[in-house]
Order: C-alpha cells, then structure tokens, then sequence
C-alpha cells in the first residue's frame, strides 16, 4: 500500500521556478482535496519547449460508498420516520442530496451535525432500500477532480493536450504546438519511473 | 495654485461632516468617500500648508489619517486573461493591495493573451489600457517567458509600464518594461505570507514613485485645471453624477478623469462645464468616448497647449 503523495517531483530547469511551480500544484491538490488520492506525481516543466508533463499514480480510493458504509440506520414504524445516524461526514452532502430527491426537503431534517431524519409512512421498506443505495463513485469523482487538477495546474496557454487514464495511471502532456511523439513516451517513461517507486 | 496632497482618512461615521466641512473652507477635495457600517473612509486632497489644521481635526474624532500616494491615479491591472489560472491569486490580490494607497484600479483580462508563441492584444485592447495612467501587467512564473515572450503584449502602449512576475529579475531584463517586481507569480493562494506581502508593498512603493514623476514632469508644464477642480463642478453642474451607481462614478486620473456617464447624453453638458472665470471646459480639455463601456473621458491639456491654466 502506498502512502499518499511518497513522491511528489517537480522538475525544470531554473529551481526557483521549480517551487512556484511545486507551489501551484499544492495548492491545486489541495483544494481539490486530491491530495490523499494520490501516490505518486511527477511534473517536467520546460517552458522553452512550452511543454508540461505530468504522471501520476493513483492509491486504491475504495469501490462504491453505500449508506450502509457511511451512516447506521433505524427505522421507527410508529413515529412514521428513519434516524440516520452518520459516521463518515465527508459523503453528507451527496446523502442529502439523494434524499432531498427521493423524499423532498419538507421531509428531510438534520437535528445535529450526525443526525438525518426522514418523515415517510413506510419506514421498513424505505429502511431496506436506502441500505443498498450508492451515495457516492469516489472514482468517477476523482476523474472529474483529476482532469479539472489538470487543466488548473497547466500553463494557460498550453492548449494542446494530451490525456491517458488507465487503472490507477494517469497522463498528462500539454503544449502550446502540436504534441510530439517523444514527448508523450517521456510521460510514460516518467510513469515507468513513478511504478518502480520513483527516482530517487 | 495651492499644492494639494493626497491623504487617507479612516475614522468613525460619528461628525466626520466636520471634517468635509473644514476640508471645503480650506479649499481642498473630497475625491472618495465610502461609508462601511459605522466605518468612514475618506480619500481627500489637502492644501499643503493645511495638513496640520486637518491632521487635528482628525485627532480630535479619533480618526487616522495617513499619505495616500497613489490618489488620482487610475492603474489598469492588465492580466493574460481571465481564466482562473490568474484569477483571483495573483491578479485581484495585485489590484487590492494598490488600492489601498488611494489608487483606483480597473481589471482588464486581455481576450488572447495567454500563452507565449500566441499571446496578442487587441488594437481595442491597448486603447483601453492606454487611457489609464500605469499599466500593471500581472505575469507567471517562467523568466523565459517574462523575457523573451511576453513583452510582445507591451507594443503600442503608450503609458509606464510595470510588470510583476514570479522570477528575481532585474527591470533592465525585461524589455519595454518601466518597472519589473518579482515573488508576485502565479500562484494559486492569497498573497499573504511575508514575502509576498513584502512584494506587493515594493509594488505600491515604486508604483508611487512612478506617479511621483509623472506628477513632476506635469508640474513643468501644468495642467490648464486641476482634474479634482473638474471633478467638483461636474458634482455641482450636472447632479445626475450622483444617482449613478459605478464604483467612483468620477474616477480622477493624473491627467484627467473618467466619467461614469453615457457619452451621447450627457458629453455635450460636460463640454460646456463652466468655470468662474469664464471658461467653458472644452477649451482645457479633450472630450472623448471612453473605450470602457460608453463612459466620457476628459484629458485636460497643458498650459502650453492652451496658453493658461486657472
């Protein structure tokens, strides 16, 4: 298992400019809460080719989220509603979102900061339906977060780009001129490099 | 003429009508004022030899009352575009901090100026930026670039240019530019850790000390009005300025001013603006349509040009 961001490489030819860089791609993952997502990156600026490459090496972020996964559930047939206690806030907003669809906000309200409740007439079976109903795809997310990463971190003008996103592999090479061959194998070597553990 | 100086004060709302009161007896100018809650801030020109009388009053209603160096200074912030990558870290945070010495600042994104081969601005563009008095453009983080790449966007600007940008570099490095100030890069954070504090405020320094010479070179040949004298006979003669809701509806500039009003309507009344000694304004000043929305802009000649000043 791989720890979140092992290897974290930025390279260019003028070190000053190499940590404003390392800076923006700090900041990117951060308010992308990327961060945790991610193994291993590595970025190769050279402005004087008006090249940006990027690999990176995703950690395992977890198969589908149930609600099951993230909250306990009781059902009270006689007050006619479900207590939703959470345990993982992170997915609240996607919850209510759901439930404010299937049940309408009238029906929806949140006590405190872990508690969900719902009004409805038939408890058990509401109970038994939302037990199986995906809340969250952290992996379709994270390939929304991942391009968008992308695109924030690249120069501007670099509007060519190239992109490559496989299992837990992701590629990214942008230009302002048409890409060239050489330039996507180098992504893939950089990929190589980050599989073996990253250069050292 | 009295030497006016641009001042900064910030006080309580509580009698700060005192304040504008004794400003008008000594002949000075309110060129701002904005009313925050119970907060006052006031930037106002003073009649050199009336600081003090000011400064006292000012102490008396526990206000502070500091320089304002960059007052009547309108700076065009000109950023590559307005794609997030500039936008709000560094560009807006660049335009704040220059406020803050009295400065009216304006945001301009170019349509194409991303990028290094196909970077460009629009003959529209450079007329915008060049009706300004100083034009800060807010660049990345690559010396190649800074050096070698952008100062294309600088032909046909006419105004000081300052360039701010990640890299050390020195302002010789940079052609056509008047001033380059580093650690002001891309970035995708607030500016607020020391050194880029310490950035931005050699910014507003030298920035000043740019519209200080421009000030010196004017006093030369000086203007034929005071562009705050204008400023308040438009307040007086054409009472319509205040019902508009733009930010500083008269924005002063070093040379000039901008009026926040529609061209057609209105530039035939602000051409016949009369002043107590009998001239009418069209004979100080150029009046034109602005290239910022269809606002009027008024560049007053020098003396020489007119053969007075009043």
């Amino acid at each position: 298992m791989m720890d979140s961001l092992e290897v974290f490489d930025v390279e260019s030819a003028i070190a000053s400019e190499q940590e404003f860089y390392r800076k923006i791609i700090e900041d990117n993952l951060s308010s992308l809460k990327l961060a945790p997502a991610i193994g291993r990156i590595k970025v190769v600026l050279r402005p004087e080719d008006s090249l940006f490459q990027m690999a990176i090496i995703l950690r395992d972020v977890g198969t589908r989220v149930t609600t099951n996964d993230i909250a306990d559930m009781e059902a009270k047939p006689i007050a006619g509603e479900i207590i939703i206690s959470i345990k993982k806030e992170q997915y609240i907003p996607e919850l209510l979102g759901k439930l404010w669809d299937r049940y309408g906000k009238a029906n929806i309200s949140q006590p405190d900061r872990w508690t969900v409740t719902i009004s409805t007439d038939q408890p058990r079976e509401e109970e038994a339906f939302l037990k199986d109903m995906m809340v969250a795809d952290p992996r379709h997310r994270l390939h929304e977060n991942l391009v968008d990463f992308a695109i924030r971190v690249t120069p501007e003008g670099f509007r060519v780009r190239y992109h490559l996103y496989k299992g837990n592999q992701f590629i990214f090479v942008a230009s302002e001129e048409a890409l060239k061959h050489e330039w996507i194998e180098e992504a893939g070597t950089m990929l190589e490099e980050l599989m073996k553990g990253g250069k050292k | 003429m009295a030497v006016l100086r641009p001042y900064l004060y910030t006080g309580g709302v509580y009698k700060h009508g005192l304040l504008i009161e004794l400003l008008e007896d000594l002949g000075g100018y309110i060129i701002q004022q904005v009313v925050t809650g119970t907060e006052v801030n006031l930037i106002m020109l003073i009649p050199e030899k009336d600081v003090s009388v000011v400064k006292k009053q000012s102490d008396e209603l526990l206000g502070i009352l500091v320089e304002a160096p960059l007052t009547g200074v309108e700076i065009a912030v000109v950023s590559p575009t307005l794609a997030s990558h500039h936008l709000p870290h560094s560009a807006c945070d660049t335009a704040e901090y220059l406020r803050h010495p009295g400065a009216n600042t304006n945001m301009i994104g170019l349509a194409r100026g991303m990028g290094r081969r196909v970077s460009l601005s629009m003959d529209y563009e450079r007329k915008l930026i060049n009706e300004h008095d100083i034009a800060v453009f807010t660049f990345g983080s690559f010396s190649d670039c800074i050096i070698n790449k952008k100062p294309k966007l600088f032909e046909g600007i006419e105004i000081p240019i300052v360039v701010t940008g990640g890299p050390d570099l020195k302002t010789e490095e940079v052609p056509g530019a008047d001033l380059y100030v580093g650690n002001i890069g891309r970035t995708s954070h607030r500016l607020r850790k020391t050194e880029e504090v310490s950035a931005l405020d050699k910014l507003n320094e030298e920035v000043g000390k740019i519209a200080n010479n421009i000030r010196k070179q004017q006093a030369k040949d000086p203007l034929a009005v005071l562009p705050a004298r204008v400023m308040k006979e438009i307040e007086n003669q054409v009472p319509e300025i205040r019902t508009v809701l733009s930010p500083s509806p008269l924005t002063l500039q070093l040379n000039g001013l901008r009026v926040k009003l529609p061209y057609d309507e209105f530039h035939e009344r602000i051409e016949k603006l009369e002043f107590d000694e009998g001239v009418i304004l069209s004979e100080l000043a150029s009046i034109s349509r602005s290239k910022m929305k269809n606002y009027i802009l008024i560049k007053i000649k020098s003396k020489s040009d007119v053969g007075f000043t009043i």
